[in-house]
């Protein structure tokens, strides 16, 4: 079935009819009734299909996966409902969600163009009249709101016909070379995003930010931290309404970061602002957690109930409800304080304070002009350090807290790691990198099956009390039992991890390297 | 499982072609990715999709595991319907299959890396019972049997159903059958018809094609009933055999 394909772009004031015509004086051609489609093509946030050269169209009530560059179509299912948004979940069991799952993953799917076709199919046949390559005029327009049409460039697709791939490379030879016309170096729909004013590509979350080594100190903290506050801002109306739960996530992760080099490079800040920040930044990470752990439970649930068998995944059901009814208070008080004139007020002036950062005084900022590769250096040395320390001290007998710590101690390093690994070398960074991700799997393993079992016995009497409540109960008591057998199993791995994190060649390393 | 449909029958010129090329089509038209084999050496199917009866090394290369089938695919005038042509070395299939250690697997063997990318696959065998057609037996989850309504077409209906059940070792396709240019001027055709429905244990689908001049024309036209004559009876009576049959696989 696949075959080959590509897009030429059109000239100016040459219509498909019109190529059609030129190409008619040198091959065999037949042209078919021209016909138009309505299209709307959807997308998650961060534009996971496009990055995936895939394009997802709905048009008559059907959803068709198409690769972006030739439009074949890969896979498609019925639409379901007249939904804004599509999960995973929402799709029909079958080959397009099966395509689409490894892709999206848990983000969500929404409209992100409509465009309107008018496609004009002509076919280049062989000396026995048979079709060998497939053109197809384009001439779409993109729909803006208050039904604006804006005229995309025409195009002319071009595919092959399996088993004749002689004559599509003749045919596109004859287009580009005889007609001159150019392959276009993008999909349509990326055309349409771009003339309604929308983010090609998407909205991404990652940080993407390039450094100098001698830069000064707070300007490198502005970069950082104005991206930071930059992805915030982009996450926040998402994580309001719900569209899936990443936008909540990658904006914890921005305020997580930011309070992390708030507090490590808290040289280059004048110390009472920085106070108000903290305290601002603190307020939304606790703002927003209770809405995010139970975003968290109910997604790691079905996997939870899954471990109990057949007959007890269905027992847990009121759990499942309790926690759905929790999500939705916590959610509405989490909306209300992220729409407050207090958080709104709290970026306001963080922005305002990162735009003159670097001309403020310095009187108190003893780290602000200092380069910012000696400054991170002495950072993620003293954390490094810091968390060997913790570490070494703990054994069999250390209460949670311990690990719990070092796990706070392994996220801020591996934020600065992030931020400032561009300063340093890679056979430096890199092990670093590997090591902490080990030491922090097992430490995040240990912490969330214990808060997983602390909230199922905190919720234990309000299950008790609903309908199949007791059966509810006993499955409960299951699944405690098996985290804890699995926060034992973590614990266990505990020290060879720990050791790998903090051998002797990478101490050596890492004081070499920061000091 | 991409189900495996054998156009099917011993007697020559009973309509196998003409319904694989347009049951292939209509269940492309339907939406389904649909892939016919032409195993037959005189190529008629591929002749009707305007497609050159040749394949790349032969019939022999292709059941020894020598050819990669999916190289020697080719598009159909249909988005969704592709061909694996038929070759003039076909002739030899018997010999060619004897060659291999197992001369019964050697159609599966070409098929099956190609079934996962269709839904349906089609084959249109050339007449006669023979070591090629137990290869069929084997690859096929149905035999689709055209049958003229006379006595002596049922009798070898009935042959080929024992034969299967007797002489076919491990898993066996159903047998189907349809009646195929049925004149309803005949008395005799419509006697037969009435006596088959009336003791016929679904073996027999309802749906029957008409003896009908569109049907010659494909050869003329060298296209599917659905390329020239759309709305005629004949496609009609294809789609209805299809619809009936789809929902059996
Ligand atoms: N329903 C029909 N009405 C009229 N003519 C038909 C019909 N079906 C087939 N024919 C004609 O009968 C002849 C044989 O048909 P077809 O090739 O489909 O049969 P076949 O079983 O494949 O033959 P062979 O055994 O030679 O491969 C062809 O000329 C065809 O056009
Ligand atoms: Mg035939």
């Amino acid at each position: 079935m696949d075959a080959r394909g590509t897009q030429l772009l059109l000239p100016d004031g040459m219509s498909g009819s019109a190529a059609a015509d030129r190409l008619a004086a040198l091959v065999p051609v037949v042209t078919e009734r021209a016909y138009s489609i309505d299209r709307t093509f959807w997308e998650s946030f961060d534009g996971r299909l496009q990055r995936a050269g895939l394009a997802l169209a709905e048009a008559g009530g059907r959803l068709v996966l198409i690769d972006a560059a030739t439009h074949a179509e890969q896979a498609g299912a019925e639409h379901p409902r007249a939904a804004r948004r599509l999960l995973l979940e929402d799709l029909p069991a079958g080959a397009l969600r099966d395509r689409l799952a490894p892709i999206l993953e848990l983000r969500a799917l929404t409209p992100v163009a409509r465009v309107r076709s008018r496609l004009l199919p002509i076919n280049v046949l062989d000396d026995l009249g048979k079709i060998v390559v497939r053109l197809r005029g384009e001439q779409s327009a993109a729909l803006a709101a208050g039904a604006e049409k804006i005229a995309l460039r025409p195009r002319l697709h071009v595919v092959g016909v399996r088993g004749y791939d002689v004559d599509f490379d003749r045919v596109l030879a004859l287009l580009t070379r005889e007609l001159g016309l150019q392959h276009a170096p993008r999909p349509v729909l990326d055309d349409a995003v771009e003339v309604l004013g929308r983010p090609v590509g998407g909205t991404s979350s990652k940080l993407r930010i390039a450094l100098d080594r001698a830069e000064r100190a707070d300007r490198a903290a502005v970069t950082i931290l104005r991206r930071l506050l930059d992805v915030i801002e982009a996450n926040t109306p998402g994580a309001l309404t719900d569209v899936d739960s990443e936008f909540l996530h990658d904006l914890r992760v921005a305020v997580r970061r930011s309070r992390a080099l708030q507090r490590e490079l808290r040289g280059v800040f004048a110390p009472e602002p920085l106070r108000v920040f903290r305290d601002g930044f603190r307020e939304l990470q606790v703002l927003t957690g209770p809405t995010r752990d139970l975003d968290v439970q109910l997604l790691e649930f079905g996997e939870l109930a899954a471990g109990l068998g057949d007959g007890a995944a269905a027992d847990v059901a009121p759990l499942r409800r309790l926690l759905e009814q929790r999500l939705v208070a916590e959610r509405r008080k989490m909306v209300a304080g992220l729409r407050s004139e207090r958080t709104r007020a709290l970026i306001r002036n963080w922005a305002d304070y990162l735009d003159a950062l670097a001309g403020a005084p310095e009187a108190d900022r003893p780290d602000a002009a200092r380069p910012i590769a000696d400054v991170a250096a002495e950072r993620i040395g003293a954390v490094y350090r810091r968390m060997v320390k913790i570490g070494r001290a703990i054994d069999d007998g250390s209460p949670h807290e311990a690990l719990h710590d070092l796990r706070k101690k392994g996220k801020e390093l591996r934020y600065l790691l992030e931020f400032f690994s561009s300063l340093y070398p890679p056979e430096v960074v890199k092990p670093m990198v590997s090591t902490l991700k080990g030491l922090q799997d097992v430490l995040g393993r240990f912490q969330d099956r214990e808060v997983q079992a602390d909230l199922l016995r905190a919720v234990g009497d309000e299950v008790a009390a609903m309908e199949g409540g007791s059966a509810a109960l006993m499955a409960m008591g299951v699944l405690v039992e098996r985290l804890a057998e699995q926060q034992q199993q973590a614990r266990a791995e505990f020290a060879e991890s720990f050791a790998q994190f903090a051998a002797k060649p990478q101490r050596r390393i890492v004081a070499r390297t920061f000091g | 499982m991409t189900p495996v449909v054998a156009l099917y029958n011993i007697k020559g010129g009973v309509g196998k072609t003409s319904a694989a090329v347009n049951l292939a089509w209509t269940a492309a038209e339907q939406g389904a990715r649909v892939l016919l084999w032409d195993l037959d050496p005189q190529g008629a199917a591929s002749y009707l999709l305007r497609i050159k009866p040749k394949v790349r090394g032969g019939g022999s290369r292709l059941v020894r595991g020598k050819s990669d089938p999916a190289a020697l695919l080719k598009g159909s005038d249909h988005e969704r319907l592709d061909l694996l042509p038929a070759d003039f070395s076909y002739r030899k299939m018997d010999l060619a299959l004897d060659a291999t250690k197992r001369p019964t697997r050697g159609l599966q063997r070409v098929i099956a890396p190609l079934a996962e990318q269709y839904d349906y696959v089609f084959l249109d065998c050339p007449p006669a019972i023979s070591l090629a057609s137990e290869s069929v037996f084997a690859a096929a989850d149905a035999l689709l049997v055209p049958l003229i309504p006379t006595p002596l077409s049922l009798r070898t209906f009935e042959q080929l159903q024992r034969f299967v059940a007797q002489d076919v070792a491990g898993p066996r396709p159903r047998i189907l059958a349809f009646f195929s240019m049925v004149d309803g001027r005949k008395a005799l055709h419509r006697k037969i018809i009435d006596e088959v429905a009336a003791s016929s244990d679904g073996c027999v689908l309802q749906a029957a094609i008409p003896a009908a001049s569109d049907v010659e024309k494909m050869a003329i036209q060298r296209r599917a009933l659905a390329g020239f004559a759309p709305r005629g009876r004949a496609v009609r009576a294809y789609e209805a055999l299809w619809n009936e049959l789809r929902p059996r696989l």
